[in-house]
């Protein structure tokens, strides 16, 4: 005779319920409520259709479909939609994520092999998802002498700095920026100095020998090419005049500077390759020789997340790229340029009823509404576009760039070996920086010959 | 053994260097370098068999490095291809056979030398500290450093003068008989 | 730098050393992604190696013992399990010798088809080898190429032998059964397909300006070192010493064919990578005249007495196999089974070079010649 419960008993049944309550009653109190009393205290809350949004509000319009639509444009724009969703986190993981698959299938089409094919279907496309769940499913190992708190804390920090990396790149034109800085190439400069001391944290705090050897060779090696890395972006600031990334992207609406530098952006592109550890600068995670440098030791989602951070900071590189010198978000427009009338009053539709009227304006969708205070009409040249326009414009343009970047990144995966340390430093130290200097020169003349710059054609 | 021949005529004791018409004269030719040898130790070295590309040497223990430094010294033979361990617990003897190639010379680049002594064997050996010894051949043809080594765990035999003799291939806790000996007895065979 | 004193002899991996703070051991295996089923013990200096102890039998399975215990016949499957990428040329010195000891003829057509069939499972290991050295070197792509093509082969001697990895095809006497009908075409084609892919492998690998960068004058072993260490096969080949076992002592019906030795004069690691390249290619010509050799038809084996006796006797058989000579010592004493057997493979004879190259290199140069040396760690612990 089977029972469900064989041991049951009303007594612990009741008293299982009573724990439960008193810790559902204790952690709401302790936690719930101060959460509720910040949210509704200290927040700075959107007001629509002249109300201010309450807590309460926002539950009812819910599920109140004619406010549905200004809930979702309140939440458009603000700053934590910027920050965890478009130009900010998630726009970055998803271009992270496409990386990786693009990555697998290009490299095994180059390999003369399939690649992830039966998870998701469609040519793998879930591997990915499947390698995550399996990442978290696994047990975190953490060597016995480490230095816990440190070691526990690098990965978090990759992830972090990388995600802060990401919050300076803009994407499209009208501030789609996390954090608009004007000293936005300094702050880039900044955040990259943060990866080698993680990287040698980590590196030290897991007490093992093979980890120690990948950091110490990954700080040699992001260290001495930060240098060139920096030096390279010098000339286009000279170029420019300003530190602000949007600035310089838009000061590159007639050409981009690749054009001019196309020393700087070699020599860009080699230092990102080595910052990034990408093949054949691959040397901090040198497989056959110290195992996998200085991510030996960990394992689990502590390996995903340093995975997950060092395919931000690839897409980060990558947009830095495009942003210097492949013009970031400019170029030619999808759209036909648009009539005024068009825009502001309408164009009215003959033989219906009710006198309707055609624009651009699809009433409900969020980028396309008409609201005279966020969409106004922008000129650009003779022509005329509405602000919904050239974000999208801008957007697609900007991701075909970085894409094409990103191949180019991963191209050489397939095609090189991996160099040795020495070769490394040697590139570095004497060619990568030699060439940058050149560059300088050769951005000064063009400045002082009035080629460029506030005289020239700018 | 039973099966030795000692290919007697002796014809033209000039050397052949194309390997084409070593082939004409194989038995001639082996003889000519055996004898040399075989002269020089005339007490100490007993021929065994020469064949064609092939000839065998049985030295004693004491002359092994006598008649090693002769060869590397007169003969083109200039590296150890292998040395093999043969356990002989009737005789109470454990033989270690060294085969010797030739890279330098043209001519002898088919002869392997096979270079035969024998070491005292114990009935409960205790390796590097009984009587099994013999003199290592490492100075002469250092390509016999590792084979050595391969000798010394598998059989018991301790090299004097090999600078590592330490185990190669048996995990460092073998406590057991060294494996090749015939009294290490396969299980279930 | 300090010298390291070990305070007493002691097996590897047990010594107690002084400590010094700039010398760093690393144990590199056995379970590295860059060292096989071995150990080497590695003292580095900074970047530098100071001190190189291989320490193989990790997968020792004392195939020479196992040997005395069995007949020469059922000795065959076992004797190849040192190497089954490369099984027919482990177990040929062995079938040379045990014929010579039986005293038995083979007939020609079987000569063929052993030739054929240990060029294509040449190519087959040297083929697994170059994909390991890609890996090694961190170059994926030479990882998948070859490890690729090898199926073509792999499938080819499945015709043939009816396995794929494990072929136990030679026996004392012959072959073990013969060739499928179609076989000369298949095979054929498939060498002339795999020729020109071992051209890209030259453009993609060996004409790479960084494997050049990173592998020439790395590990250089002068000719006199490589003569005098006893080395074999492309090792030997790579430090210019023109010797090769097919030709110098051709066995079976290596006499009647032409035989090129691919013979650089660099001795470093790219010169060690290369010779195996070019050894693929000299099999595939093999191969294409063997084929056009052979008769077409007539018996391919010669029928053993059960249980066959070698007499009172000893013998000693080298052939080339993928990774050098490798020799086979029977003694016989009128039994079934041999009274001892050894094999002398390349892989250990080529060990002795891997502390002798290493000293003073750079870590980052381990894995390169390390591989470079040609080295089945299965083999060499036999």
């Amino acid at each position: 005779m089977s029972v469900i419960a064989p041991k049951f008993r009303l007594g612990y049944f009741l008293k299982g319920i009573f724990d439960n309550a008193f810790w559902i009653l204790t952690i709401v109190t302790l936690a719930g409520i101060p959460l509720i009393q910040i949210v509704l205290f200290y927040m700075d809350l959107p007001v629509i259709d002249g109300e201010l949004l309450t807590a309460f509000l926002a539950f009812t319009w819910l599920f109140n479909p004619t406010m549905q639509v200004p809930l979702i444009k309140s939440l458009l724009y603000s700053d934590l939609f910027r920050i965890a969703a478009f130009p900010g986190f998630g726009f970055a993981a998803l271009i992270a994520a496409g990386t990786i698959f693009v990555e697998r299938k290009m490299l095994a089409k180059l390999q003369l092999r399939v690649g992830p094919f039966y998870c998701g279907k469609i040519e793998g496309l879930l591997q990915l998802a499947g390698d995550g769940l399996k990442l978290i499913s696994k047990e975190i190992i953490i060597p016995a002498k480490a230095d816990k708190p440190l070691f526990w804390a690098a990965p978090v920090l990759f992830v972090g700095t990388a995600a802060a990396f990401v919050a300076l790149i803009p994407v499209a034109p009208g501030g789609w920026v996390v954090a608009d800085l004007d000293v936005g190439l300094l702050a880039v400069f900044a955040v990259i100095g943060f990866f080698p001391i993680i990287t040698i944290l980590s590196a030290w705090s897991a007490n093992s020998k093979f980890p120690f050897i990948g950091g110490i060779r990954a700080l040699h090696q992001m260290v001495s090419f930060e240098i060139p890395l920096i030096l390279s972006l010098l000339s286009v600031v000279i170029l420019t005049g300003t530190l602000n990334l949007s600035e310089i992207v838009e000061s590159q609406s007639n050409f981009p500077w690749i054009i001019f530098l196309p020393i700087s952006a070699i020599v860009f592109f080699t230092a990102m390759l080595a910052e990034l550890e990408r093949i054949p600068f691959d040397l901090p995670e040198a497989e056959s020789e110290i195992v996998a440098g200085w991510l030996t030791e960990f394992s689990g989602m502590m390996y995903g997340l340093v995975q997950l951070g060092s395919y931000l900071k690839l897409y980060a590189f990558a947009a830095l790229f495009v942003i210097i010198f492949l013009g970031g978000w400019t170029g030619p427009m999808f759209w036909p340029p648009l009539e005024t009338e068009l825009i502001t009053t309408g164009t009215p539709i003959p033989n219906f009823k009710g006198d309707p009227v055609l624009t651009v304006f699809a009433p409900g969708l969020p980028l396309f509404d008409k609201d005279p205070n966020e969409w106004v009409l922008q000129e650009q040249g003779e022509l005329q576009y509405t602000s919904g326009q050239l974000l999208i414009n801008g957007v697609i343009w900007f991701v075909l760039k970085t894409v094409a970047v990103i191949f180019f990144i991963l191209l050489p995966r397939g095609v090189f070996p991996r160099i040795r340390i020495d070769m490394l430093l040697h590139i570095g130290w004497y060619k990568l920086i030699g060439l940058a200097f050149v560059n300088i020169f050769i951005a000064l003349g063009l400045v002082y010959a009035g080629v460029l710059g506030p005289g020239g054609i700018m | 053994m039973s099966t030795t021949e000692t290919k007697s005529p002796p014809k033209d004791p000039k050397k052949e260097t194309t390997p084409e018409k070593v082939e004409d004269t194989a038995p001639a030719f082996e003889k000519s370098y055996v004898d040399q040898i075989a002269n020089q130790f005339s007490d100490d070295v007993e021929v065994e068999y020469i064949k064609e590309n092939r000839t065998r040497l049985n030295v004693k223990k004491e002359k092994i490095i006598d008649v090693a430094k002769f060869i590397k010294d007169n003969t083109p033979f200039d590296h150890a291809e292998s040395v093999s361990g043969v356990d002989f617990p009737d005789e109470k003897e454990i033989g270690v056979t060294y085969h010797l190639g030739s890279y330098t010379d043209p001519a002898y680049s088919k002869q392997v030398l096979a270079l035969a002594t024998r070491a005292p064997r114990e009935e409960t050996p205790n390796p590097g500290n009984d009587s099994t010894k013999l003199p290592s051949l490492r100075d002469m043809f250092y390509s016999v450093e590792f084979h050595e080594r391969e000798v010394f765990e598998m059989l018991g035999v301790y090299f004097e003068g090999h600078p590592d003799n330490r185990r190669l291939l048996l995990p460092e806790d073998w406590a057991d008989l060294p494996p090749l000996r015939k009294d290490f007895k396969n299980k279930g065979r | 730098m300090a010298e390291v004193i070990p305070t007493k002899e002691m097996p590897p991996g047990l010594q107690v050393e002084n400590v010094d703070d700039r010398i760093m051991t690393l144990n590199v295996g056995p379970q590295h992604p860059g060292s096989g089923h071995m150990r080497i013990i590695v003292k580095i200096d900074g970047d530098y190696i100071v001190d190189a102890d291989p320490d193989p039998g990790y997968v020792h399975r004392g195939e020479e013992k196992m040997a005395e215990s069995r007949n020469y016949i059922t000795n065959i499957p076992h004797l190849e399990r040192p190497v089954i990428h490369d099984s027919c040329n482990i177990l040929y010195p062995y079938v040379l010798g045990v014929e010579d000891l039986v005293g038995i003829e083979v007939p020609e057509r079987a000569k063929y088809v052993r030739v054929i069939a240990a060029e294509l499972n040449r190519c087959i290991y040297i083929q697994y080898w170059l994909a390991i050295y890609g890996i090694f070197l961190g170059h994926s792509t030479m990882f998948m190429w070859p490890a690729g093509d090898r199926e073509l082969f792999i499938d080819l001697m499945e015709k043939i032998s009816g396995a794929r990895v494990t072929h136990a095809y030679f026996v004392p006497g012959g072959v073990r059964n013969d060739v499928p009908a179609n076989f000369e075409d298949v095979c054929l084609r498939q060498v002339n397909y795999f020729e020109k892919r071992i051209k890209e492998y030259g453009d993609i690998f060996y004409d790479n300006p960084i494997l050049k960068a990173r592998t020439e004058d790395t590990g250089v072993l002068s000719r006199e070192d490589a003569i005098r260490l006893g080395t074999t096969g492309s090792v030997l080949r790579a430090s210019g010493v023109d010797y090769d076992v097919r030709v110098k002592e051709p066995y079976d019906v290596y006499d009647e064919l032409d035989v090129h030795t691919n013979v650089l004069k660099a001795g470093d690691s790219y010169a060690r990578s290369k010779v195996p390249w070019l050894d693929m290619l000299e099999s595939c010509n093999i191969i294409r005249q063997a084929l056009e050799k052979m008769p077409k038809s007539g018996s391919i084996r010669t029928k053993l007495k059960p249980n066959p006796k070698g007499g009172l006797d000893e013998v000693y058989r080298r052939v080339e196999s993928g990774r050098g000579a490798a020799g086979c010592y029977i003694v016989s004493k009128e039994k079934p089974e041999p009274y001892r057997l050894k094999l002398s493979v390349g892989s250990f004879r080529n060990l002795i070079a891997l502390p002798y190259l290493l000293k003073g290199e750079k870590l980052g140069n381990m894995p390169a010649v390390y591989w470079s040396l040609n080295y089945w760690p299965v083999e060499a612990d036999r």
